[in-house]
């Protein structure tokens, strides 16, 4: 969707276990879902 | 792409700044992720930011990973930060962009915004604004962002397409985007997509 809106040059970090013992973390993990950093630039 | 949205996108924001306000109102409470100082380290923050910020900046952060991981904002630069929550990752930026630079930090919760601009108070930071909005619709003038934040919330708007529009219209040409979200490894199934109290659970 990034790439849809114009944004160019994206980058996107590791994945980061964001709910990882937390209340959560069980649904999290049914559908491996995980922080991510994303980088993206508009044109100029 | 289609632009039916899954989900009433009103009554979404509704449920999130209902579950948003509680952590503002009460940071220690049990909710299914993690928050606080805590929660930073984890998301891997720099350590000497986390243990100089103090606990009322700190405590109601309930981001889903680090903005600055893939680089730290440059002095002067202006910034937005997208459901600024307690205010923590604008204290971040406040301190990368410096007293030349400025933070606009946006947030629908009158709960945090009263938080965060507490916080900033106590702190002395001149340089970060707090502003009552959604980021659907921003606050914002065209092209007044070098840099535009967020953590965790572009995933809880039902209309993501928008919001990115909103993001793209409020960056100088050339200006980039740093945010931290989640993001699913395994296909979610179309009923659980609709069912709105999973969004926010």
């Amino acid at each position: 969707m990034l790439e849809e809106s114009g944004f160019v040059d994206i980058e996107i970090g590791p994945p980061v276990d964001t709910f990882g013992e937390a209340v959560g973390e069980s649904k999290a993990r049914l559908f491996a879902v995980y922080g991510y950093a994303f980088l993206a630039y508009r044109p100029r | 792409m289609s632009d039916i949205l899954p989900v009433d996108a009103i009554a979404l924001r509704e449920e999130v700044r209902t579950k948003y306000r509680e952590v503002a109102v009460n940071p220690r409470g049990s909710f299914h992720f993690h928050t606080g100082r805590p929660l930073a380290r984890r998301l891997g923050y720099d350590e000497a930011v986390v243990a100089r910020m103090p606990d009322s900046a700190i405590e109601a952060f309930a981001g889903v990973g680090n903005p600055f991981s893939l680089g730290a904002l440059k002095p002067g630069e202006r910034v937005v930060d997208l459901g600024s929550g307690g205010g923590f990752d604008c204290f971040v930026a406040a301190g990368q962009v410096g007293p030349e630079g400025q933070v606009v930090g946006v947030d629908m919760t009158e709960e945090m915004l009263s938080r965060s601009r507490a916080a900033a108070a106590a702190m002395g930071l001149r340089n970060i604004e707090f502003r009552r909005g959604v980021i659907e619709d921003l606050p914002v003038e065209d092209g007044q962002a070098d840099v535009v934040i967020s953590n965790g919330v572009i995933n809880l708007c039902a209309d993501k397409r928008r919001v990115f529009n909103e993001i793209m219209r409020v960056l100088r040409p050339g200006g980039r985007l740093q945010f931290a979200d989640i993001a699913t490894g395994k296909a979610v199934p179309e009923s659980a997509i609709r069912n709105i109290d999973l969004w926010t659970d």
